[in-house]
């Protein structure tokens, strides 16, 4: 069966500069703006379709990023990452303002895009180009309307503790919904933070109850790249995202689930295909020989 | 050599993690580890073979060592029908390097050279010959190809650190050591692929972690991935992880020779060596099939070292010698990792050779 494809959200420019910078928009491919109120007319004449953002009333939202933290003694190695899956997941249905920090635009597209969020996204003058390229390959790419898939409920009491525990689910790639009651289709269903709780161990806690075996994904070889699943059982796809800077090579990947074709669309790596694809012990696994920024596969039995 | 290790301690108050070992390779008839010479080792020591004031091997002397000691191993006394007994025209041989602690210590270049001659003479075509090592930038440092004849390999798992592209996805050890989220280390896809012989090449290290490296930590942590996770805070699974690791179908099974270059040796600080002052110079070089039998050996050499100099003992595990801010750098009484010289017993444990001195013949030979 064909996937049925939503009409794409992708994210936009924000964009507050002056209008004679229209040419070095065009020269990146930038078609669709963001615009502080009372300019889209200005825009517009100028043949770009311009809406009115409001940043203030927007959710603001991380610069995506990784911070290696290398002077700070640590239980592990693992370094920070600056991600907004979480938040996004909280706060459903509302407008995101990132200001992108240099380098980061075309990941945060890549990540309001694979959260399916609407984003206006203030880049840098220097990072129009990629913002530019990562916008076109969100478009070709689109949306199939797959619901989202995770293992862990999680009725958010709306806290700070609590916050900082989503946070660290997605980190983890311990992919979870935020629901209002308790949903016995997730295999966990967590209901609230105890107060003293260290959250990073509540969020060990929570990956020791699931079990790594009933994981829908599990990422090896980076632990930088972050996941967002959809699917319905029988097709699935997965939005894999690098915080770091450098590509990863050789990342494998393990879903949960016999699917017997994947395809890999990867920024910046065209023609890139899957590699060391098999099925086994009731999963399905890959390689993705690099990935940049942002990928996405596609899997159907 | 010293008096027996304490091996009570080995066995005592150790978490083993749970260990999930994937690998579709079979076990050879009779696997390369511990080998025809189990229980066994040659220990050669050569005054000459290099000079302490320049750290300059003597070629020559390295020659007359690795001649002796592979004869006295294997009781040949044609070197040739020594190394034809491990080793093929037809093999394609991985020779596996230690260039962690380049430019002060690391598998000895004229030592490598040597054995390549040796595995030349023997039939084995350069081009069957990998030099290899895990880090790019590491095995670059050393500039093995100014050793070496035209045609043999010098390659490495990770032209950029973190890369996982020259790993087999299909043969991993799968643990949880300290909540990480990357729970495999996979064993580089050579060596299942292409080699069909592996000759072990460590030194004789004194390890933060480990206690010491030689024969089992080389071939364990410099044949997988993501093994820098097994420490963290001054805890380190080292114990249990670098035999397991090494026990490891085909690396087991396809790694037949052990040389342990003791030319130079690090007493503390290891496995780097960026402290000359911790150095010293065995002048020793250690031949052997079975990797527990050689690192036994090599234990005591750096504890007996360690006591000449009045530093705390590899063995010691006591809190008040913890410390962190790079203080062990400096200072051989300054531990990083409580250390878990253990993991030579463990290795025994899982078949890997033997660890009680009292079993282990010792053929010793002076140059």
């Amino acid at each position: 069966m064909p996937l049925a494809f939503l009409a794409v959200l992708l994210p936009g420019l924000y964009w507050d500069r002056p209008v004679d910078t229209a040419d070095a928009l065009r020269k990146a491919g930038i078609e669709r703006l963001y615009v502080p109120a009372g300019r889209e007319m200005l825009w517009r004449e100028l043949g770009f379709p311009a809406t009115a953002f409001d940043r203030a009333h927007a959710v603001q939202a991380a610069a995506p990023t990784v911070e290696y933290q290398m002077d700070v003694a640590s239980a592990t190695r693992v370094p920070w990452v600056d991600a907004n899956g979480w938040r996004f997941e909280r706060e459903p249905g509302r407008s995101f303002f990132y200001n992108a920090s240099p380098d980061s635009a075309a990941l945060a597209a890549a990540e309001a895009f694979a959260y399916g969020v609407d984003a206006a996204i203030r880049a840098a003058p220097e990072d129009l180009a990629p913002f530019g390229r990562m916008v076109k390959f969100l478009g070709q790419i689109g949306q199939p309307g797959l619901p989202v898939m995770a293992n862990i409920g999680v009725i958010d009491d709306g806290s700070d503790a609590m916050a900082e525990v989503l946070n660290l689910l997605a980190r983890h790639n311990l992919l979870f919904r935020v629901t209002p009651a308790v949903d016995p289709k997730y295999d966990l269903n967590i209901s609230n933070v105890p107060e003293a709780a260290n959250p990073y161990e509540f969020a060990m806690q929570v990956r020791r109850h699931l079990t790594d075996e009933k994981r829908l994904v599990r990422i090896y070889g980076s632990n930088v790249v972050l996941v967002r699943m959809t699917g319905d059982g029988s097709v699935a796809r997965l939005h894999l995202l690098n915080y770091g800077k450098a590509t990863v090579k050789g990342l494998r990947v393990r879903v949960l689930g016999s699917y017997k074709q994947g395809k890999l669309a990867a920024f910046a790596h065209d023609g890139a295909a899957l590699g060391d694809y098999n099925m086994v012990d009731g999963a399905t696994e890959f390689t993705i020989p690099e990935l940049g920024a942002y990928a996405v596969v596609d899997l159907r039995d | 050599m010293a008096a027996a290790a304490p091996t009570a301690l080995a066995a005592k108050d150790r978490k083993i993690p749970k260990y999930r070992v994937v690998s579709h390779y079979q076990p050879a008839a009779q696997p390369g580890m511990p080998g025809p010479y189990r229980g066994q080792a040659a220990s050669v020591h050569a005054a000459k073979c290099i000079d302490e004031a320049t750290e300059k091997p003597n070629p020559d002397a390295v020659r007359e060592m690795m001649t002796r000691g592979m004869c006295a191993l294997t009781g040949d006394t044609d070197v040739r029908d020594a190394w034809a007994r491990l080793v093929s025209p037809a093999d394609i041989v991985g020779i596996k390097v230690n260039c962690s602690g380049a430019p002060g210590i690391m598998s000895s270049p004229v030592v490598v050279a040597e054995i390549v001659r040796n595995l030349m003479a023997v039939g084995v075509k350069p081009a069957a010959l990998w030099i290899y090592e895990r880090f790019q930038d590491q095995l670059d440092s050393v500039h093995y190809g100014r050793y070496l004849p035209e045609g043999v390999h010098i390659w490495a798992a990770e032209n950029e650190r973190g890369s996982r592209d020259s790993y087999d996805p299909a043969t991993y050890v799968e643990t949880e050591l300290f909540d990480e989220d990357d729970t495999r280390s996979n064993l580089i896809r050579l060596v299942g692929s292409r080699f069909t012989k592996i000759v072990n090449v460590p030194n004789m290290k004194d390890h933060g972690a480990a206690g010491v490296t030689g024969c089992l930590k080389n071939i364990a942590y410099g044949n997988f991935s993501n093994v820098a996770r097994s420490h963290s805070g001054t805890e380190t699974h080292t114990y249990s992880f670098i035999g397991t690791l090494a026990a490891v179908e085909p690396l087991r099974s396809r790694t037949v020779l052990q040389v342990m270059d003791g030319l130079r040796g690090v007493w503390h600080g290891g496995p780097f060596s960026p402290n000359r002052k911790f150095r010293f110079y065995p002048k020793r070089m250690l031949f052997g099939t079975d990797p527990v039998a050689v690192d036994r050996l090599l234990l005591d050499i750096i504890d007996d070292k360690r006591k000449a100099e009045n530093a705390i003992s590899v063995w010691d595990r006591s809190p008040k010698h913890l410390g962190t801010g790079g203080d062990h750098e400096i200072n051989p009484d300054v531990f990083q990792f409580v250390r878990e010289p253990g993991h030579i017993e463990y290795a025994a444990g899982l078949g890997l050779g033997v660890y009680e001195l009292d079993k282990i013949k010792v053929a010793s030979v002076e140059v």
